[in-house]
């Protein structure tokens, strides 16, 4: 043996100080109210009309923008493992460089393209069309949310099937299978633990965010992230922040396990 | 393609327009860059970033490899539930884990602030390391460890000398990844920093919502620059070691 | 040649699972000792605590009579070639062999030396500078050699080390592994599973099961007189059969009595159940009606340089494997006759606190 149990003991105590218990302290504050008395009035308050309201528009904008990102992300995942070394090399590349840039950043880029003033609408109005107020609507927010996440959803998939065995492929022409044959019959099942990380890696971080709608909203549009961030950080209300946060903990756990149903591998390939 | 690149090319344009508007071109100026090197608040908030990232990097380094190691002498029972227990902070939205550690500080009535930032990123940082040491720590590891011990080294000696360098890719390729998960993060920083530090990304973000100034065009641009750079060192530095393994066979 | 090591009543168990149940061993001095058995045997588990890598739950390990039980593998006088080499993947051929000399802070002068020297000793003069990954699993084979007695251990552990090995290459290397050990003039403990290996090298084999010893003898010994049929089966292909004493030297084999000279020397007592092996080389092809029994082939390979035919026996239900020189057609009825020296007698496997007991015999 190269080591003692003991070894992991540092681990063991910034896990309990470092997760555990500020969860718990999550789950202790949505069942608080401000005297310190027990209420399930911080969870139900999901069912206020603008609580309710910024849940459904979150659930939708982030399932559409993970619909999206895999539909760009899987051909372009095929492209890349189809194309010569050098070249795939290269490719991978193109799609990192991006994700080296600071998000906020990124996303910013975007308010100076679609903003009123913007690069785009002075194309539009340049060749004598009205302007277009693209910015601080909900599409502008998933068109934020695709740039951002689309490299999380190319490279798990581009990892799962760099890694198909071409003999499969082979064998299933050998068979008499059809290109589209082999697509769903083969490489789709075999490239799912790739997609479920993609979905994993895309959909939770586009159902919690309020950058995003924050930066491309201009603040008119309020998703779940942005309601428990204000709950936090203008109205100091953490009960409530609390509360919110453990019912969108929910949905996160729910779409994990739908996921895991996919794939029992869950979350182990996500890097 | 264009749709990766064409928000990034504007920015690196617009950093170089004199006027400030975002769509009229005025004229080449490097004022903007200018301003961005004498904005004292920018030059803190990247001693900040980078100073955290390599603590927070370090940090997590030593104390996820060491968990490694304990719980490679751990029952599989036990090593699936501190997996299970790793994995939270890498699973868990930001937002969550952002708020969590807000919460917990306050009840621990500790100021936000340097420490707090370093504290959290140190805990998101860990399960990166654990996940890319741990395939290296395996019998193979076992059997060169007592390889040593059988050809007489101490067991000090054989951890430094053998167990050390056959961990080493794992430990780096981790150090490396939380150093970039600590540059890029924002969600977290911005909920357990205090009121008077700003990193990197928190101060972007307050900028933006005052009213974007094109002295964060000049940042971009700088960004992307050093990305470009540091991806194709580290390309050319795999391409060639790529190289050498395609013609060692050969010889 | 005297005791260089003893085991005394080793038990080692993991997890609630008895891996050695009561190991006594002997090896002499400059002795080839082979522990040859299937896998789970618990033929590794007592290399590894002779190495020192283990430590018994009961039971002493004694070198030239000192009980070093308890010291750690690092301070023991024996080095190990281990099943996949385990080479220092980071160090040049030249550093992983000289590791042992550099842990002992030896001159520079003196490792460059030693080094060569071993080198020379396994056929790659030369190879100092090369990498681990440049290697072919042979030459890495021959390092793992050279790393392990460079520093001169008293006993050289060798744990399956031709395993990965290519049959050719495996048979190279057997040959090689003699010439060392001759050269070198030190005790060889080898681990295997393959029953030619042990034959081909060893001055004493060690057959073990289950944890228990179940015969050790020079191989000749192992494989002439097994005592009983996991023995018989394990090494080489053989006829076990039930029979039955009918006197002290007459054996009833399926309703047919057969004289036999048994070798054991305690003998069997009439009406006792025992199993009966022939090796099917020891079986002879005369014409029908002239053998001990009578029999039609029902199968015949060619395998190199005999044949191997199956013959059903017209006595009763036994299928006999026979290996002869001579071509015989399927369906051809012939007689078998052995020679009575070669009907080798054995108890029945006993219950295990049976065989456990036997052991001490």
């Amino acid at each position: 043996m190269i080591a003692k149990k003991t070894y992991s003991i540092p681990f063991i105590i910034w896990i309990v100080a470092g997760t555990v218990i500020p969860l718990a302290s999550i789950a202790y504050y949505g069942f608080t109210t401000r005297d310190g008395g027990f209420t399930f009035s911080n969870i139900t308050a999901i069912f206020r009309g603008d609580h309710l309201q910024a849940l459904g528009l979150s659930l939708s904008l982030a399932i559409i923008s993970t619909v999206i990102c895999l539909l760009l992300a899987f051909p372009m995942a095929m492209v890349l493992r189809e194309s010569k070394y050098g070249k795939q090399g290269f490719l991978i590349f193109v799609i990192i460089l991006p994700m080296w840039m600071n998000f906020l950043l990124r996303t910013m880029a975007w308010q100076v393209l679609l903003e009123r003033q913007g690069v785009i609408n002075a194309l539009i109005t340049a060749v004598g069309l009205p302007r277009q107020e693209i910015m601080n609507t909900p599409g502008a927010i998933v068109l934020g949310m695709v740039y951002d996440f689309l490299p999380f959803m190319i490279l798990p998939i581009y990892n799962t099937v760099s890694k198909i065995d071409n003999h499969l492929i082979e064998a299933a022409y050998d068979l008499g299978a059809t290109k589209s044959k082999v697509y769903t019959k083969v490489i789709l099942p075999l490239s799912v633990p790739g997609i479920v990380s993609g979905i994993t890696m895309v959909f939770i971080p586009a159902l919690t965010t309020f950058v995003i709608s924050n930066m491309l909203g201009g603040g008119k549009i309020n998703l779940i992230g942005n309601i428990i961030e204000q709950e936090f950080t203008i109205n100091s209300n953490w009960y409530l922040g609390s509360g919110l946060s453990l019912v969108m903990m929910v949905f996160i756990i729910l779409s994990m396990l739908m996921l895991q149903k996919f794939d029992k591998t869950g979350g182990e390939n996500l890097i | 393609m264009l749709f990766l690149y064409l928000p990034i090319l504007t920015l690196i344009v617009l950093s170089f327009n004199e006027t400030k508007s975002m769509s009229v071109w005025g004229g080449f100026s490097l004022k903007w860059y200018e301003e961005l090197f004498h904005s004292r608040l920018m030059m803190g908030a990247i001693v900040n970033t980078f100073s955290i990232a390599i603590l927070a990097a370090l940090i997590a380094t030593v104390v996820g490899t060491m968990a490694v190691l304990g719980m490679a002498a751990m029952k599989p029972r036990t090593q699936n539930i501190l997996l299970g227990f790793n994995n939270i902070p890498m699973l868990n939205a930001d937002i969550v884990t952002g708020i969590a550690l807000m919460l917990f500080f306050l009840m621990l009535g500790a100021p936000r602030g340097y420490m707090t930032i370093l504290f959290s990123h140190a805990t998101f940082c860990i399960p990166y390391v654990i996940l890319s040491v741990r395939p290296r720590v395996n019998k193979n590891t076992d059997r060169l460890f007592e390889a040593a011990l059988d050809l007489g080294a101490s067991e000090r000696y054989a951890f430094r000398k053998i167990v050390l360098p056959e961990l080493k890719p794992g430990i780096m390729s981790g150090f490396l990844l939380s150093f970039t998960m600590s540059v890029d993060d924002f969600i977290i920083t911005y909920f357990t920093r205090g009121a008077g530090i700003n990193t990197i990304s928190t101060l972007i973000y307050s900028e933006v919502k005052i009213g974007i100034r094109p002295s964060l065009f000049a940042l971009s641009s700088i960004i992307f620059v050093v990305a470009l750079v540091v991806l194709l060192a580290v390309n050319i530095r795999n391409d060639r070691i790529e190289k050498a393994e395609m013609i060692r066979p050969a010889l | 040649m005297g005791e260089l090591i003893r085991l005394e009543g080793i038990v080692k168990s993991f997890d609630d699972t008895n891996v050695l149940n009561g190991i006594d061993l002997s090896v002499d001095e400059n002795e080839f000792v082979t522990l040859l058995g299937p896998s789970g045997c618990g033929k590794t588990t007592t290399l590894r605590i002779i190495a020192g890598f283990e430590k018994p739950d009961q039971g002493r390990v004694y070198f030239e009579g000192k009980d070093i039980t308890d010291l750690p593998a690092n301070q023991r006088p024996v080095n190990t070639v281990f099943q996949n080499y385990a080479l220092f993947p980071h160090m040049t051929v030249g550093e992983n062999i000289a590791f042992s000399l550099r842990v002992r802070n030896k001159s520079e002068d003196e490792i460059k030396k030693k080094v060569a020297d071993a080198l020379k000793l396994v056929n790659l003069k030369g190879f100092e500078n090369r990498r681990i990954d440049q290697l072919s699993g042979g030459q890495q084979q021959r390092i793992a050699m050279a790393r392990a007695i460079v520093n001169e251990p008293r006993v050289l552990l060798l744990d399956e080390p031709l395993g990965a090995l290519d049959l050719k290459l495996r048979q190279e290397m057997e040959y090689e592994l003699v010439r060392l050990k001759k050269e070198l003039g030190i005790t060889f403990i080898y681990i295997t599973h393959d029953q030619e290996e042990a034959l081909t090298m060893s001055d004493k084999v060690v057959v073990m099961n289950e944890g228990y010893i179940q015969q050790e003898g020079t191989p000749q010994e192992i494989y002439d007189e097994p005592v009983n049929a996991f023995v018989a089966d394990f090494i080489g292909d053989s006829n076990i059969v039930s029979g039955e004493m009918v006197d002290e030297k007459v054996v009833r084999i399926d309703g047919v009595d057969y004289p036999c000279i048994d070798g054991t020397k305690e003998g069997f007592p009439p009406r006792r159940r025992v199993d009966v092996v022939i090796r099917p080389e020891d079986i002879d092809i005369v014409p029908y009606g002239e053998g001990l029994w009578n029999g039609t082939i029902v199968s015949k390979l060619f395998i190199g340089v005999h044949y191997e035919m199956l013959v059903q026996s017209e006595h009763g239900k036994i299928e006999w494997l026979l290996q002869n020189y001579d071509q015989h057609d399927v369906g051809e009825k012939i007689g078998m006759y052995v020679d009575p020296e070669n009907i080798q007698i054995m108890h029945k496997p006993k219950s295990e606190a049976e065989s456990a007991m036997e052991l001490d015999i």
